[in-house]
């Protein structure tokens, strides 16, 4: 199909583009130069007045999975509440607004313009079923990142100090279970929390039975990311999680691995909102977002994404198991919670944001607060931890209030009047632009991910991932016409993957399947470190280690990005 | 005439396993499942010796069925095992559930002189068939012949919820001739799995079976299907998540509805999980850490029998190495065998299980019990089952269909989730169901994940709906909703309750499998389909939710396609018909 897009405002940061009026040509699934489109044959959309942005990137959030699929089971009530329809021969059905089925949840990036989303949490014995639901998720492209911090064999390379059979060990496992990245979460609490134990657990605190802190995990394995020259920095979700004083476990995190790198990313804080909170109890509570931006102004080996919340219903879920059972002990409705032998475990809780509650009010405030005290929008992206925080779908909402300090107004007029004492955002001015939007939403995830040759961009060459909205950013000031940004970024006018039409005036039109990214090594590793896993999984785990391997035939559309090795 | 009151159970027993994969109108199957098993005393009180037949009489019907002393002595308790049998005497009422009683029932059981009636001979006089019952191919399935012999390691056993993929099996001229490290059920499966095959595609004319084309009959089924009001799609426990996903879509487009065999096990467990959550981990955390383990409604060592061996009280773990360092407790209403090799057996009474746990709970809490015994157990025992459990480093418990089936059903399971969610105020404590079907939980997964529900799924709304006691298959049949059937990899005509079968079998009915079944040999529609994990490949759950690939090791019989791609043929002709494009 060949597409052009003509006279839009185009936003594309990644080649500096700053809302110029431009045709955007579209051959063959990628952006390519307008001469090279017959006219004849190509569609033509009329972009005159409107948005054009490359699609968007969500860097985090809890879409597939064991422990996604645990929460549709246990939240019934969503499912009764929230459906959509079957339209024969162009999409299917499915139910959930927190925790929707799989197909929906495609149908509902594509609405908002999405083209890419990265499942942050699977552990690699259940990463089969990962890739199962990332198979039935339509249209966007995808990938998975695998939990590491707890895993006993990575944890025994570590505790022996031996970091090349790490790095090998880790690439192996990648490839294995078709991941993209490491992902951390809370480090070593899963190992403790075999034993019930782990609440709480900081970052120079033992993780027992090893001789390692979490600070040696974050560190070692940040090393062994940035040596393997895997495309995503280690993806970690701090220790002390959603407990008050967990500001300075994250500082202390973000400056273990400072000497590592002065200029480069290389460690990502993941929901960076869950743990920016001071004070020594609930009732205390106070926001650490200046303290979180000014060590992110300051150092450029961070990026962070915001983790925002949104009022109403929420189901929490995370691979940080005695949280969720803590938060149990508060919430008192449901509880969920599942080990995974020798690698991880996780819990899921329902939980409800309210207006009217202190904690949850300066929540919502410390969020935008990050996002605004952060002067580098290339390293602060927006995210909610879906369905933690909110539902995906509240992005458009967080874009707008990000964007008009009278929307941010509005919504503090009903809130807890404690926690905006508390709170800095009533004092903060900044207002960000649709550029900064576009960089915080694609070109910065993008390369944040190590996609941004392909990914977040609509220069030549470019896999053809293109959001249009209906707002005209001339005549329209999103500081004042808030509502009506809103209600574009709701809803995409058009959303175009890989160079075809998914989404006409805010509807699924088209159903295609998007890609799964996962890291192969250049050279074949099996044989060398077969024998010692072996080992280990016949005293660890109840599969066979042939069998936790997964083919890339398993992958509906698989697409290896290839690293290490010669 | 004498005769005696008795709580009557039924479920699964190892010989009834081991036969039923040679065929449901073997003489295997007929010797071992159309069986009572009584106590000795009970036996002596009839006036009767072993091999004698009896008539077992509920509240919903009666049957004939031969007499045998159970090994272990329960006296007041009457057992028999799961299939055409037991069905014409359980309870069907779900109660709005989507369960029917299938244990826990009041029955009578007197001497009788009438002989017991084969499978073919219910259907004809108790359920009045007139269809034609097909003179079944002769069972063996022709193999090309291959010289070479090889040996398959690690191969996963598609049996029980239990998915051992340790296997070793030997391959020689095309045909499985040896397996090796598998337990009796598994064995029986694998060796067995070329006897009893449908060969060939067949359709009902003039209420005839015969032979016919593959694309023929997907024609035949796919009309049946667009042409009924509001179809049922069952089975799918015994099948890849790939055909159940497939399944699903055709369900979909169909306006019918989808039910899994999850509803007649552990669907209680589901609608508990849904009210209050549950507290659960792989079975690889219970062999490394467990040090105690709890067995409580079930019988492993007929179910699932290599789990002791391989997960639990048997198996060496990284922290805990041995049997010695664990304890073993089993609660049931009958001394099983798993029972005789436990620590303590806590014997509950019939459909008390709901009181047990909640004394257990209320110990736990620190209240006082002032009766002597709660549900047949002595207080003492209670305390002390309470005290393992709180003085565990980490215990667990795993609970099978004595707590879905019995009185209370999700109320029971709620009740247990409870009891351990608070032990981890005490101590590391987790809950594991002990799923059957090799793939029930992954059919529970596929559906969750793709409806957002896991089980009795309604599309009739052009959207999933699910209301266990209205979408749930035994309530659909047994009711009269539905005007067609389309049975995937089950047998409902031989485990489903009288009403639901009578319904059936007066409907339009499909059935794709790889063997002969009563389900198959009165369908209007066979289909054959290759066994999942021998024949063809896909991805199974285990009982912990772990996916575990099933591998293919040899050829399906000729013509013979997986259930995969007949489904791809059938939903595509189903699309045709129905004018949608695309696929």
């Amino acid at each position: 199909m060949e597409i052009l897009i003509k006279n839009g405002y185009v936003y594309d940061p990644m080649n500096n583009i700053k809302g110029d009026v431009m045709d955007i040509a579209i051959k063959d699934g990628k952006i390519v130069e307008p001469s090279e489109i017959d006219l004849q044959r190509a569609k033509v959309i009329d972009a005159k007045g409107k948005v054009v942005m490359p699609g968007g990137i969500d860097i985090h959030a809890h879409v597939a999975g064991p422990k996604v699929n645990s929460g549709r089971i246990m939240m019934l009530n969503d499912h009764y509440r929230s459906f959509m329809k079957l339209v024969p021969g162009r999409r299917r059905s499915g139910t959930g607004k927190y925790t929707p089925s799989t197909y929906i949840t495609g149908y509902r990036y594509a609405r908002m313009g999405w083209t890419t989303v990265i499942e942050p949490a699977s552990p690699p014995l259940k990463t089969r079923h990962t890739h199962e639901e990332l198979n039935d998720i339509p249209i966007v492209d995808k990938a998975c990142l695998i939990l590491m911090d707890s895993n006993r064999i990575i944890l025994n390379y570590l505790d022996n100090k031996d970091y090349e059979g790490c790095k090998e060990f880790i690439l192996w496992l990648l490839e294995a279970v078709k991941g993209y990245g490491v992902k951390l979460v809370d480090p070593g609490t899963a190992v403790l929390w075999s034993w019930g134990r782990g609440y709480g657990l900081d970052v120079d605190d033992p993780v027992e039975p090893y001789s390692l802190t979490p600070r040696d995990i974050v560190e070692g394995l940040c090393r062994v990311n940035l040596e393997l020259g895997l495309p995503h920095p280690l993806h970690v979700h701090c220790n002390k999680l959603g407990i008050p004083g967990n500001c300075e476990t994250t500082l202390k995190t973000m400056d273990a691995v400072s000497r590592l790198s002065s200029d480069k990313v290389i460690l990502h804080i993941t929901h960076v909102q869950f743990n920016a909170y001071l004070g020594g109890n609930w009732y205390d509570l106070g926001t650490g977002s200046e303290k979180i931006a000014k060590y992110v102004n300051t150092h450029k080996h961070v990026s962070l994404d915001m983790g925002q919340i949104d009022f109403g219903t929420a189901t929490t879920m995370t691979a940080d198991a005695p949280f969720e059972y803590a938060l149990f002990h508060m919430a008192r409705w449901k509880w969920l919670g599942t080990d995974v032998e020798a690698e991880a475990a996780a819990g899921i809780v329902p939980y409800k944001y309210r207006r009217r509650n202190f904690v949850n009010a300066l929540q919502w405030c410390i969020g935008l607060e990050i996002a605004l005290l952060v002067e580098d929008p290339w390293r602060v992206m927006i995210t909610t931890d879906h369905p933690n925080g909110a539902p995906f779908t509240r992005y458009p909402k967080i874009m707008t209030l990000l964007m008009s300090k009278r929307f941010r107004e509005e919504v503090m007029k009903k809130l807890n009047r404690r926690a905006l004492r508390k709170a800095i955002l009533p004092s903060i001015d900044r207002e960000y632009d649709l550029y900064e939007i576009a960089v915080m939403t694609r070109a910065a995830p993008a390369k944040l991910l190590g996609l941004e040759r392909t990914k977040g961009h609509l220069g030549i060459g470019a896999d053809a991932d293109v959001a249009i909205y209906d707002i005209n950013p001339k005549e329209l000031d999103p500081s004042r016409d808030y509502e009506k940004y809103l209600k574009a970024f709701k809803r995409a006018e058009y959303t175009i993957k890989s160079g075809e039409i998914v989404v006409m005036k805010g509807e699924v039109v088209n159903e295609v399947y998007g890609k799964t990214f996962y890291v192969k090594a250049k050279t074949k590793l099996e044989e060398e470190i077969y024998g010692e896993v072996e080992k280990f999984f016949r005293e660890w785990y109840t599969v066979e280690l042939q069998n936790y391997i997964i083919a890339e035939h398993e992958l509906r559309n698989p697409q290896p990005i290839y690293v290490g090795g010669a | 005439m004498t005769s005696i009151e008795v709580t009557l159970v039924t479920g699964r027993s190892l010989a009834q396993g081991i036969a039923l994969e040679k065929g449901k109108l073997s003489e295997d199957y007929l010797k071992n499942v159309a069986v009572v098993e009584l106590d000795e005393n009970d036996l002596r009180r009839l006036g009767i010796s072993e091999g004698d037949t009896v008539k077992v009489k509920t509240k919903f019907g009666e049957v004939v069925v031969k007499a045998i002393k159970s090994r272990e002595p329960h006296p007041g308790i009457a057992f028999i095992p799961m299939g055409p049998w037991a069905s014409l005497v359980v309870d069907p009422s779900t109660e709005g559930s989507g369960m029917p009683t299938l244990k826990g029932i009041h029955a009578e059981i007197s001497p009788t002189k009438e002989p017991v009636m084969n499978p073919v001979e219910i259907l004809r006089r108790v359920y009045n068939l007139t269809k034609k019952i097909p003179p079944m191919d002769p069972a063996e399935v022709v193999v090309v012949k291959e010289e070479t012999k090889r040996i398959e390691k690690h191969v996963t056993c598609a049996f029980c919820g239990s998915l051992c993929d340790d296997l070793e099996v030997v391959i020689s001229g095309g045909r499985i001739i040896d397996v090796r490290k598998a337990c009796a059920l598994g064995r029986s499966k694998i060796l067995h799995a070329h006897e009893n095959r449908i060969l060939s595609a067949y359709i009902r004319k003039n209420g005839e079976l015969v032979k016919a084309d593959l694309k023929e009959a997907i024609r035949h089924a796919a009309k049946i299907l667009v042409n009924a009001d509001y179809p049922l799609l069952y089975g799918w426990s015994s099948t890849s998540v790939e055909a159940i996903k497939l399944g699903l879509e055709l369900a979909e487009i169909l306006g019918g509805a989808f039910d899994n065999t999850s509803v007649i096990c552990h669907g209680p467990s589901i609608q508990a999980l849904q009210e209050v959550g549950l507290v659960t981990c792989t079975l690889g955390q219970v062999k490394n850490y467990a040090d105690l383990i709890i067995y409580w409604g079930c019988n492993p060592l007929h179910a699932h029998p290599r789990h002791l061996a391989r997960y639990t009280v048997l198996s060496r773990g990284v922290y805990v190495k041995s049997r010695k360092e664990r304890k073993f407790v089993v609660v049931d209403v009958r001394q099983t065998s798993t029972a005789r090799a436990a620590d303590l057996f806590i014997k509950v009474r019939p459909n008390e299980d709901y009181e047990l746990l909640s004394a257990l709970r209320m110990i736990i809490k620190g209240f006082d019990i002032e009766a002597s015994e709660v549900a047949g157990v002595p207080i003492e025992k209670i305390y002390e089952l309470a005290d393992m459990m709180m003085s565990a480093k980490f215990g667990v418990i795993f609970y099978g269909l004595g707590l879905t089936m019995t009185k209370g059903k999700s109320r029971n399971i709620e009740e247990v989730i409870k009891l351990v969610q608070e032990l981890n105020e005490w101590t590391k404590f987790v809950l594991i169901p002990m799923r059957g079907h090799y793939n029930v939980t992954g059919a529970n997964q596929v559906c969750a994940w793709t409806t957002g529900y896991p089980y009795s799924i309604d599309f009739r709304r052009g959207y999933p709906r699910h209301i266990p006691g209205l979408t749930s298959a035994p309530d659909l049949l047994a009711n009269g909703d539905v005007d067609a059937v389309l049975i995937v990899a089950s047998d409902p005509v031989a485990h489903f309750p009288n009403e639901a079968v009578r319904h059936m079998l007066k409907i339009p009915l499909i059935t794709i499998d790889p063997k002969w079944s009563l389900t198959a040999t009165v369908s209007d529609v066979v289909i054959p389909s290759a066994i999942v994990g021998l024949e063809c490949e896909g991805t199974a759950y285990r009982m912990d939710a772990v996916p575990i690939r099933l591998r293919k090791l040899i050829e399906p019989p000729p013509g013979v396609l997986s259930d995969e791609e007949i489904l791809r043929m059938l939903l595509d002709e189903v699309k045709k018909l129905k004018g949608i494009g695309g696929s």
